[in-house]
């Protein structure tokens, strides 16, 4: 009897061997290794990689980087999320196809974004050559290279803010049309206004979607690499792109693993915070 | 029961008849399961089913014995494993694959080209050799890749092959490829970087600098020539017409341990904080004013060239070859400047070794002995920009990379050379770089105090050096 209820468990474990086995090897092994580096002094001054980089001259400036673009980010593509909400929540001629150019830059790898970015915003791209035609301007506005590091970090925000708002927004957009079309009959006929309505029913009711969506939004925000690295090359250096430059031109990997550690030390950080804030109170 | 084989006659003719050991083993089989069973059994209908069904058998033993045996005994192919830290990118990659594909055809011997970075080569090969159990037998790699394999023993020496016949090699190189008393590895292709010039930059050559200066590298083709040209065509035009590789991924910090410092202290990383190096930072912070502020996010001099963005540009030979072969009658390949020392370049230098203990070794012989051909040689530098290490490939290269080739062979015949080779620092490779970088980026793009930040890179690539167990160069 203790046997065979044993054997069953045993066989209900079975199935999991192989993910097991698989997560074990392509994620649990290479985790170890980067923890192992990460936290074992190396290299001639014997110092831990993890201490090493967070004493650096350049993790202040990494980091501030890194936090910053997420301030300026998350937020903008979460207005900007709302208000299409809130648009695409009334009927109006062209909708879907509204919709569809909206949602479209999400089927676009970032790396191609990027891409398409820079060549729109160089002295030779579009966006120039327009403002040139039109008189607008006499010389071509530089977006690129270090004295101009302002310009490329609002072309980074342009760039994210274009790619992943429909992220946000596809998260939002469901929640929205989960909201019993009821409660916000009822808020016209009690004679609220769009704000009040904006204000206790629409968001509270959308909190759970916002709470995915922003959750989902910063990490990915504190790991942007290809946009960065495309378009500021080393010059806003942030924690991915200063990962990679760090292994891939330096060949360092314990102080690259050091700085992917802390990106997931991040990570954890910022989501439970998010959890924290956000959680919705249990109804008593 | 009567298993004896009758008669030794009939058994010497099988022998005769049949060279083929596995076949006379068959025939005998079979026979003698023929006699046992017809003769020793009563029941003459089960007996022929029987005798089908182990007649059937042996062919089926037989013809898997044969397999065995000749699978065993005859030669099998030789499969060579040929790691490189060379020749990596998709496009190089295939081409390499062809080459090889062509060296396969003429001996039979199969190479299977596969690239790697240093971290994994050196990895892969320290495992092999301490095990015992080599299977890359051939490593292609720059000098300083290959140098510390020879100072830890993983490669052979290949005094032993000989010279090859029909090629010379340049000396310089010869005297490379020769480290830690042994000779480690053959030269198989070098490579250098040069100025790019648009010729449209030449309208507005500064007094005292002519054309013909900075085609051929005189004299006067120095970097503050290069700074008054730079000049003149800001005023003139507005443009700032320099381009560096300045971004991530870019080589900048080659074109300042190897080209500027040698030219203004003779040296790449002695003289890192001499006061020399204080007037080249300085001139530095000057020649950036004329250079293309975007020139940080650049990885290649290519497409700005194209692009036009830039007029005058310095960089690796292969970065800037697309833009050569794309607009040949466009540019124009010169020499890199001088300054007051001299004219400090880098040969950048790929060779062939052989893994210690590797086997088949006349095989990968072989192949060295192909990659190095003349012909061959002039074929890599049209496909991939490599350019040749003997001195009979060079006649033979033609189309647009003979501009190019023309162009580094004047900077090699140049007068006043200081050339340089990226010091052999293994894995502190990249810090080594990084050292130079953040000098870069630190006096030049953030402006800080040049003495404070020299004095601080000089103590860091002592220790590089130091720990990497490498003299200072």
């Amino acid at each position: 009897m203790v046997f065979s209820r044993f054997a069953r468990r045993f066989t209900l474990l079975l199935p999991l061997i192989p993910s097991t086995l698989y997560l074990s090897f392509f994620i649990g092994y290479p985790l170890a290794q980067s923890l192992y580096w990460a936290l074992t002094p190396s290299g001639g001054s014997g110092e831990m990689p993890l201490v090493a980089i967070v004493t650096s001259k350049r993790f202040l400036e990494v980091l501030g980087n890194t936090l910053l673009l997420v301030a300026v980010v998350v937020p903008l593509q979460f207005v900007l999320a709302l208000a299409a909400t809130l648009l695409f929540a009334e009927s109006f001629r062209g909708k879907e196809i509204a919709l569809y150019f909206f949602v479209l830059p999400l089927a676009v790898s970032d790396v191609a974004a990027a891409l398409l970015w820079y060549t729109m915003l160089s002295p030779r791209g579009f966006l120039n050559k327009l403002l040139l035609e039109l008189g607008v301007v006499s010389q071509p506005i530089q977006f690129f290279g270090y004295a101009f590091r302002h310009m490329e970090f609002l072309a980074i925000v342009l760039c994210e803010a274009w790619r992943a708002t429909a992220i946000v927004f596809v998260n939002i957009y469901a929640g929205y049309q989960m909201i019993d079309r009821e409660l916000i009959e009822a808020s016209e006929v009690f004679g609220l206004s769009f704000a009040q309505r904006l204000r206790h029913i629409i968001l509270p009711l959308l909190k759970p979607s916002i709470e995915s969506a922003l959750l989902i939004r910063t990490l990915f925000a504190l790991q942007t690499f290809a946009p960065v690295l495309i378009l500021a090359g080393l010059d806003i250096p942030v924690l991915a792109t200063e990962t990679f430059y760090v292994y891939a031109q330096l060949f360092d990997a314990p102080k690259a693993s050091a700085w992917a550690l802390l990106i997931g030390i991040l990570t954890f950080i910022v989501s439970s915070v998010y959890v924290y804030i956000l959680r919705t109170p249990e109804v008593r | 029961m009567q298993l004896e084989f009758r008669g030794t006659s009939s058994r010497s003719v099988y022998v005769q008849r049949s060279a083929e050991p596995h076949l006379l083993f068959k025939k005998i089989l079979e026979e003698k399961l023929i006699r046992c069973f017809v003769e020793n059994s009563p029941d003459k209908g089960m007996e022929k089913k029987k005798l089908a069904l182990l007649i059937g058998a042996a062919v089926v033993a037989a013809v898997a014995i044969g397999i065995i045996l000749f699978t065993t005994t005859k030669p099998k192919p030789v499969s060579l494993i040929f790691a490189s830290t060379q020749l990596a990118p998709p496009a190089e990659q295939a081409f390499a694959r062809s080459l090889l594909s062509q060296f396969s055809d003429e001996t039979g011997i199969k190479v299977d080209f596969v690239p790697m970075g240093y971290a994994e080569l050196a990895a892969r090969i320290e495992a092999e050799v301490k095990a015992g159990k080599v299977s890359t037998n051939l490593i292609g790699g720059l000098t300083s890749d290959i140098d510390p394999f020879a100072s830890k023993g993983w490669v052979e020496d290949l005094t032993r092959f000989g010279a090859l016949p029909g090629r010379t090699f340049y000396p310089a190189f010869e005297q490379a490829s020769k480290m830690h008393g042994i000779k480690a590895m053959v030269p198989w292709m070098t490579a250098t970087y040069v100025v790019v010039v648009n010729n449209k930059a030449f309208d507005y050559l500064p007094p005292g600098l002519s054309k013909e200066d900075v085609i051929k590298g005189t004299e006067k083709w120095t970097y503050d020539a290069l700074l008054e040209w730079a000049k003149n065509i800001y005023e003139k035009t507005g443009k700032q017409a320099v381009g560096l590789p300045a971004g991530g991924g870019g080589l900048l910090h080659r074109f300042i341990h190897g080209y500027i410092y040698p030219s203004y202290t003779g040296k790449q990383a002695e003289l890192f904080d001499s006061p020399q190096a204080v007037k080249l930072w300085e001139y530095m912070r000057e020649l950036w004013k004329y250079t293309n502020p975007a020139s940080t996010t650049w990885d290649a001099m290519a497409n700005p060239l194209l692009g036009e963005e830039v007029w005058i540009a310095w960089d690796h030979v292969a970065r800037i070859k697309d833009a050569i072969v794309t607009a040949p009658d466009k540019f124009t390949v010169c020499p890199v400047p001088r300054g007051p020392v001299g004219r400090g370049y880098i040969v950048v230098l790929a060779g062939l070794a052989i893994t210690k203990g590797s086997p088949d070794q006349d095989a990968a012989w072989k192949v060295i002995e192909f990659l190095t051909r003349p012909e061959i040689q002039a074929k890599v530098a049209e496909n991939v920009g490599w350019f040749p290490t003997v001195k009979e490939a060079a006649p033979a290269v033609s189309g647009p990379i003979k501009k190019i080739s023309d162009g580094v062979s004047a900077q090699f015949a140049a007068g006043d050379s200081i050339a340089v080779m990226i010091p052999p620092l293994g894995g502190k490779g990249g810090e080594f770089s990084s050292v130079y970088r953040s000098a870069f980026e630190r006096i030049v793009l953030k402006g800080e105090d040049i003495k404070t930040v020299l004095s601080e890179g000089a103590a860091a690539l002592r220790k590089i050096f130091q720990e990497a167990g490498v003299p200072p160069s």
